[in-house]
């Protein structure tokens, strides 16, 4: 048992390692870089392409090709000679207002970024200023007359009116909302009536300026501008001057609130910190995480507990119930034990172990026959009763056959 | 590569100048990303000046084979053939059931000089244990970062039966002596032959008074028999799947091994020829013709590879397996389980073939907790489990009688008396001339 065997080969060559080198590594995976590197490359290109004609956007945006964008309507204007600029911010549009000649403002602000103030000051921008899908504070600033009329019903609205951008369209394409004027404002003229006093457009003209309210401002949409007369009141309406500022407001417009929001509050270090204690995660699992070596593979026997079989059959016996079943098999176990006891063979009669096991106890042979063969338990409660007496049969027979010590024979 | 705690311990304190000296979120980014930076300069310097766990030399040493629960040491020589200095981590993969305990070792192995590494084994599981690798993870020398490598270095070891049972052996042995030295066997009986005559002494069975041996001299003489020895023992395990079952935390088969063992060397100490089968539906061991010493260690070599197979034992060719081995008469002892009638059916079919030109044991191992299961009746489960238990010895019984009609002798006894029972039996066998 002590043979000691040397399994290494005793040459002087270095031990065949498994792990590949950086090089062997690098070979096997270059396929999988190389697909990974092809893979972020059409997704980068593919996403700088679909950037170009996007469909997103907000409704009425310069250039949105979407069909809420206005790309269609300002790709005209620019085609017809009209130098528009799209300003995001109200300092912007002041700024290529104030650069222009004769310049004529486009206004849309579907999310309500202008307060009063500054509603105000965009429609004193230019001579020629319109106003898509006014809100209500817009109304109020601008023309505090004005109200909203529902949304038209009529199939064809025709322009009736003397606005000559109206007159020219003739009519527009039907549905969307209208505004309501009062019947006796001069300044005020309405086009595009679809009832009582509703009209979809509303102009103001004034001695330097002229304000037109559009109340449906999706007309000039690309999905919409090429319908009935859209497209000629919108170049009519804004292609009057050489300058066309398209402002529509954004989040910039909105004043700063007075007090400093988290951001500017916590310290200067505390992202690094975080950052670093990314890091730190990342380096901690490779630390604790890198295998030392690989697996070692080993089989392993399956365990059965040989009782498993009895167990089984104990679970069957008490899941059906059989109760029967299971008293006899205790009984032919206790009358082999018996028999033994009080010396007969195990292969002596049921009636000869009864008759023997009854003398030796001083009982009715009846009784024990009873106990041992005739007895059906009826309930849970009779078997155990029944065990029970088995039992005591068998203890009081090895009581009366068990040879008393000597010396206590006497008494 | 990997890295070190070091390393992400020195990561985890740049937060230090990182709240020091970021008073703004600019400049706190800057500290990180130059930390960072450093941190990582450093590592790669590190890692290129570690040495290559590549360039080392392996050999192996230690013993081929062990007992099971027995202690060896397994030796590991490493080499470094490079130039640089390994500071590093051995870990010599064992397999688990190897019993290596923890097997990873701190070593520094300075260039062109041998180290050894030594392992405490202890076993946990028969059969053979392998080693296939050993991995080194070598550490630069600011040990931030490491290199690692897994390296081809076979080894094996096998794990022997433990033959615990060999403490019943002397006593066994005495009792065979004292057998064999009690030259006046008077009984004639198959496996008995002739030793001597002496003078009648006084208690002396009459029925062997030798008449004309008595006419010839002065006085009553009697002959003397005694046992006969060259008698073939032909041991028969059962590898199927009954073997598998699992005894008081062993497996079935382990304990036949252990059987055998004591058998086997009891026998061969009286002078037989003991032949050893392990069969399912192919022989899985064999060991045949081996004498004295060499016929334990060739058993126990052949015990250590065999494993339970999940397979129904085919009893058919049993008989062509054993005429196989001797053409004699022999002592025939299968060591299977005996279970319901049902399972037992196909060795009762064959054992008339056996009986008829031998003697044959049928050894089983009992579970005990079945014999213990009968006796609490407390409640329903209990009894219900009482029932059950009843019902397999009942099994057991039947099966062991029907055993005994077909001519056989049964053994059967929990797994830590088993092997003595067989052993006595052996000699009452022995000692009846029935061999």
């Amino acid at each position: 048992m002590s043979l000691l065997i040397e399994t290494a080969s005793q040459s002087a060559e270095n031990a065949v390692s498994s792990t590949p080198t950086l090089r062997e590594a690098g070979r096997r995976a270059r396929y999988w870089l190389l697909a990974g590197v092809s893979a972020l490359i059409v997704a980068v290109v593919s996403t700088v392409l679909a950037a170009g004609g996007g469909v997103g956007g907000k409704p009425l945006e310069a250039d949105s090709a979407a069909p809420a964008g206005a790309r269609a309507l300002v790709e005209v204007l620019r085609r017809q000679g009209v130098n528009v600029t799209a300003a995001d911010t109200l300092a912007e549009a002041r700024s290529l207002a104030g650069a222009a000649a004769n310049p004529t403002v486009f206004f849309f602000d579907e999310s309500g970024y202008l307060t009063d103030d500054q509603l105000s000051a965009m429609s004193a921008l230019a001579p020629r200023t319109v106003v898509a899908s006014p809100d209500f504070l817009a109304l109020q600033t601008l023309i505090p007359s004005v109200g909203f009329g529902g949304v038209s019903q009529t199939a064809v609205s025709r322009a009736a009116c003397t606005v000559a951008a109206a007159v020219k369209a003739d009519k527009l394409s039907p549905g969307g909302s209208t505004l309501t004027i009062p019947a006796d404002d001069a300044e005020l003229s309405g086009c595009f009536t679809s009832g009582e006093n509703a009209f979809a457009l509303v102009e103001q003209a004034t001695a330097d300026r002229t304000l037109t309210l559009l109340a449906d401002g999706t007309l000039f949409s690309n999905e919409k501008i090429g319908q009935a007369g859209n497209a000629a009141l919108a170049l009519n309406l804004l292609g009057a001057g050489d300058d066309l500022v398209w402002y529509l407001p954004t989040i910039a417009d909105v004043p700063g609130t007075g007090t400093p929001s988290l951001g500017e509050l916590t310290p200067g270090w505390v992202t690094p910190t975080l950052i670093l204690l990314v890091l730190v995660t990342v380096a901690a699992a490779v630390w604790r995480g890198r295998r030392f070596g690989p697996l070692v593979a080993e089989n392993l026997p399956v365990t059965v507990r040989a009782s498993e079989t009895m167990e089984g059959r104990a679970r069957l016996y008490a899941r059906s119930n059989a109760r029967l079943r299971a008293l006899d098999a205790l009984r032919v176990g206790a009358v082999q034990r018996l028999a033994g006891q009080v010396g007969l063979s195990r292969l002596a009669s049921l009636d000869d172990v009864i008759a023997m096991v009854a003398t030796v106890v001083d009982r009715p042979p009846a009784d024990v026959r009873t106990v041992l063969v005739d007895a059906v338990p009826a309930s849970d409660s009779d078997l155990v009763a029944l065990s029970d007496r088995i039992q005591e049969i068998e203890r009081a027979t090895a009581r009366a056959t068990t040879p008393l010590p000597p010396g206590r024979m006497d008494s | 590569m990997t890295l070190t705690g070091r390393f992400v311990a020195l990561l985890a304190l740049g937060v230090v100048p990182i709240v020091i000296l970021g008073s703004t979120p600019g400049m706190a980014t800057a500290v990180l990303g130059l930390w960072v930076l450093a941190l990582v300069g450093l590592g790669i310097l590190d890692l290129a000046q570690a040495g290559s766990p590549r360039k080392i030399v392996l050999s192996r040493s230690m013993p081929s084979r062990v007992r099971l629960g027995e202690s060896v040491t397994s030796d590991l020589y490493l080499t470094n053939t490079g130039g640089r200095r390994l500071t590093m981590v051995v870990r010599d993969a064992w397999q688990p059931s190897a019993g290596t305990g923890n097997n990873r070792t701190p070593l520094v192995l300075p260039p062109g000089e041998r180290r050894l590494v030594s392992l405490r084994m202890t076993p946990t599981r028969r059969g053979e244990r392998r080693v296939d690798q050993v991995t080194v993870r070598s550490f630069g020398p600011l040990g931030l970062w490491a290199r690692q490598a897994t390296l081809r270095a076979p080894g094996q070891i096998r794990v022997l039966p433990p033959f615990n049972s060999r403490k019943h052996l002397p006593s066994r042995m005495t009792r065979l002596k004292e057998l064999d030295g009690r030259t006046s066997l008077l009984v004639r009986g198959q496996g008995t032959e002739f030793d001597s005559i002496r003078e009648y002494v006084r208690g002396d069975d009459v029925r062997s008074i030798d008449w004309r041996a008595t006419a010839r001299h002065n006085d009553v003489m009697v002959r003397t028999w005694r046992p006969e020895r060259d008698r073939r023992v032909v041991i028969l395990i059962d590898s199927g799947r009954t073997s598998a079952a699992r005894i008081d935390d062993e497996p079935r088969l382990d304990t036949a091994f252990e059987a055998s063992l004591l058998l086997a060397a009891l026998a061969a100490g009286a002078g037989d020829h003991v032949d050893f089968i392990a069969y399912d539906r192919r022989v899985r061991g064999r060991v045949q013709g081996a004498q004295g010493a060499e016929l334990l260690s060739r058993m126990v070599d052949t015990m250590a590879l065999i494993e339970p197979e999940l397979i129904e034992t085919d009893w058919s060719a049993v008989p062509g397996e054993v005429r196989a081995v001797t053409s004699r008469r022999a002592l025939v002892v299968l060591i299977t389980s005996i279970d319901a009638a049902g399972a037992s059916s196909a060795l009762l079919s064959v054992l008339p073939q056996l009986t008829r030109r031998n003697t044959v044991i049928v050894a089983s191992v009992t579970d005990p907790t079945t014999l213990e299961a009968t006796r609490p009746r407390g409640n329903r489960e209990e009894i219900y489990r009482a029932a059950a238990a009843e019902r397999a010895l009942l099994d057991v019984a039947r099966v062991s009688a029907a055993i005994r009609r077909q001519g056989a002798e049964v053994v059967t006894g929990s797994p830590a008396d088993l092997p003595p029972a067989l052993a006595d039996r052996y000699i009452a066998l022995k000692a009846a001339g029935r061999l």
